[in-house]
């Protein structure tokens, strides 16, 4: 062969082994995971990791688009929602193993607002009007038609009679994170996320908390995927148990798993 | 042909209504911009024209980035602007038209570019001898004879405008009815689980007005061709 064919041989002979390379890879457990528990998983997961020596990827997002993609055919190991509709939406399409399921934690719909913003306890109850509290601004939040924290804010707004004022005003972000990224850029005066975003974000400061009743409580399933990996059952086990407790009560969520 | 919902009505007429802001008023920036690279030499050209094709060689949400950086309402120049001339990018169409035309202009800059440069300096030369001064040169020698180019420009320009997703969304992020254009309204729909047939359908219309674009353009190219090589 001539000197540049031979190169050329080369390089795509490295490359191919290169690919192969990931077939020797320890196990990995993949996680699709709503977007609001990014740091308080990534914390479980690595402590995980250092106990058992399985690696876990986790995938954030909306728990609406990562319903989507499994349902697109993800491979993924476990998926963990933000609210209940989109694990039934999953369990309908049989895309989980029901006996695996199980409520891991709980959260709270708070209304935040820049760190420098002049607003401060707001009193949330009936008749709240949001809409002004925005100003000339709009009021961020997640796509009310179909991301959990979207859909609780519109929930809440709709019980305390604030929506229809609200509605026009809104700024909706894909997820929850975006969400609170538009109030700590200071694109948004007010918007409304969990409070544990608002907790670990220090440009943003939580200035009422929505009353309980006015929302469905939130509420974060977990089940394995029908075509998870073995080492899953021993994952899901460890979110059960104490040490991955300690990790999500630090981050604020409520634990609801026995 | 299925009914559309109020909803991909209001993403189609935003669409088109951001593209038309953005080609129409990058239009004379363009051409002035492509007429100082194809005829002018001075230090920094490189420099200018790199500068100018930036946002077609960075990722779409690295310029959309920078925009709100420079014009959200924290911005260098979006705060400023905002206080002093009541103009607001963050999320308002106006801000999607900023980021489409900003987007668009490299591919408007090289084509009238290229055919100013194509136009034959002996032209010019001639009229100016006859008496015409610099403006009218370029008024009636090089703008008429670039035509065909300015045209194609300008057409790129609005296709490229409607199909822009990535800065668009990240500066101005999927507000329906305001910046929410025809790329991002499918986006949204193919997040949630049952949007598959209200995506498509906003597709099918993407592609029709594309086509359509693109064969208009064609046509106005040939017939000002045509004109200038009088056939």
């Amino acid at each position: 062969m001539k000197k540049p064919v031979r190169i050329l041989a080369g390089i795509a002979a490295l490359a191919l082994a290169l690919c192969t390379a990931p077939a020797f890879a320890q196990e990995t457990i993949t996680v699709f995971a709503a977007a609001s528990l990014k740091n308080a998983l990534d914390d479980a997961d690595a402590a995980f990791t250092k106990a058992s020596g399985v690696k876990v990827t986790a995938s954030y997002a909306a728990s609406s688009a990562l319903a989507k993609q499994l349902e697109s055919g993800a491979p993924a190991d476990a998926f963990i929602s933000a609210d209940l509709k989109w694990m039934d939406y999953v369990a309908d399409k049989k895309l989980i193993k029901p006996d695996t399921r199980f409520n891991l934690l709980g959260n709270k719909l708070v209304l935040i607002a820049g760190k420098d913003s002049k607003l401060s306890n707001v009193q949330i109850g009936q008749g709240f009007d949001v809409a002004k509290l925005a100003g000339d601004g709009r009021i961020a939040v997640a796509d009310v038609k179909a991301v959990p924290a979207g859909l609780y804010a519109k929930a809440a707004l709709e019980k305390l009679g604030s929506w229809a004022a609200a509605e026009p005003k809104l700024a909706q972000a894909e997820n929850v994170r975006a969400t609170l990224a538009f109030v700590a850029r200071g694109e948004t005066p007010i918007g409304i996320v969990y409070e544990t975003d608002a907790k670990i974000e220090p440009k943003v400061k939580i200035v009422g908390t929505f009353p309980d009743d006015s929302y469905p409580p939130v509420t974060y399933p977990v089940a394995a995927t029908t075509s998870a990996k073995s080492g899953t059952a021993k994952y899901l086990q460890f979110l059960r148990g104490s040490e991955a407790k300690a990790v999500f009560e630090k981050y604020g969520f409520s634990y609801l798993a026995k | 042909m299925p009914e559309l919902s109020p909803e991909e009505w209001t993403a189609v007429a935003l669409s088109l209504r951001v593209a038309v802001v953005a080609t129409a008023v990058s239009l004379p920036f363009g051409i002035a911009i492509a007429w100082i690279l194809a005829r002018k030499s001075f230090p920094g050209k490189a420099l200018l024209n790199a500068v100018i094709y930036l946002p077609l060689v960075l990722p779409p949400v690295v310029t959309g980035y920078l925009l709100l950086i420079a014009f959200g309402r924290r911005g260098l120049f979006g705060a400023w602007l905002a206080e002093h001339l009541g103009v607001v990018f963050a999320f308002r169409w106006t801000g999607a038209a900023l980021a489409c035309g900003v987007m668009a202009f490299p591919l408007m800059v090289g084509a009238i570019r290229l055919s100013i440069e194509a136009v034959d300096l002996k032209f010019e030369d001639a009229a100016a001898t006859l008496g015409a001064n610099k403006g009218w040169v370029f008024l009636t020698i090089t703008l008429p004879l670039a035509l065909p180019g300015i045209i194609a420009g300008a057409v790129l320009a609005f296709a490229r405008a409607l199909g822009e997703f990535g800065a668009t969304i990240t500066f101005v992020s999927n507000i329906p009815g305001e910046t929410q254009t025809i790329s991002a309204a499918i986006y949204t729909l193919t997040q949630v689980p049952g949007g598959d047939a209200q995506a498509l359908r906003l597709v099918v219309i993407a592609v029709i007005i594309s086509l359509v674009a693109l064969i208009v353009s064609e046509w106005f190219g040939r017939r000002a061709g045509r004109r200038m090589h009088g056939i």
